[in-house]
């Protein structure tokens, strides 16, 4: 299983969303999360949307391994 | 370099920080600091709107390891004895202090220069989320080109 969170703006769509998921990339959870959440699909197909997997940045195709964490990313605004 | 990074919920005391930076070498010949405070409005499409407090997300961990990359940057770019970042999370109200910012260095350009790109850095690329409650709801603090523009000047080779 694959660990989910969502950040900043991300986390308002996100409220009903499970913990946990069955993917082998973020690219996959996007795409299963599209059929029960739209909004949130729509929102994390944003271009500035990042993803992190076990809290470093990759790319939509990084391969996921059971146990991992993967987080979406909206644009930061701390500071 | 000695460096302190520190993200919290308390407060922080400037005079305190600054004292370690001032003091961590006898080398020391400037420090800058900078303080980013809670606004009591935030501009938006709307025009200004006034805000009852902040809230301040952070991801635990990953947040923690960006800012130490940050903090590293500037001392490969710049000649630095000592960095401090202490960035506040959780609920802030206006005027409340938000983030530290401190260098210590031989020359004042290497503490003035390293302190705008660490703020600049920060702002784009540590993993923090603001959101603001005013009249009864919370909105979530759009990110501004900017800032975007501003850490874009410290890229390619200085020609700027």
């Amino acid at each position: 299983m694959i660990n989910l969170l969502f950040f900043g703006r991300l986390g308002d769509f996100a409220k009903q969303v499970p913990g946990t998921i069955e993917a082998s990339t973020p690219a996959e959870i996007r795409q299963l999360l599209a059929a029960d959440f739209p909004d949130l699909a729509r929102e994390l197909h944003q271009p500035q949307v990042l993803v992190s997997v076990n809290k470093m940045i990759v790319g939509w195709d990084q391969p996921l391994f059971d146990g991992g964490e993967v987080a979406f990313l909206p644009p930061v605004t701390g500071g | 370099m000695t460096t302190r990074i520190r993200i919290q919920q308390q407060d922080f005391d400037l005079a305190e920080e600054y004292q370690l930076l001032r003091q961590s070498e006898s080398a020391v010949g400037a420090v800058v600091t900078f303080c980013g405070l809670v606004r009591d409005f935030e501009l938006n499409v709307d025009g200004a709107e006034s805000i009852d407090s902040l809230n301040l997300q952070h991801y635990p961990g990953m947040t923690e390891s960006l800012l130490e990359s940050i903090v590293e940057e500037a001392n490969q770019r710049w000649d630095l004895i000592a960095i401090t970042v202490i960035h506040r999370v959780g609920n802030l109200a206006p005027s409340e202090q938000i983030v530290l910012v401190g260098v210590a260095s031989q020359h004042r350009a290497d503490a003035f220069e390293s302190a705008q790109f660490l703020m600049d850095y920060l702002k784009t690329q540590a993993t923090f989320w603001k959101s603001v409650t005013g009249n009864g709801k919370q909105q979530w603090i759009e990110s501004k080109a900017s800032d975007q523009q501003a850490a874009a000047r410290w890229d390619g080779s200085g020609d700027e």
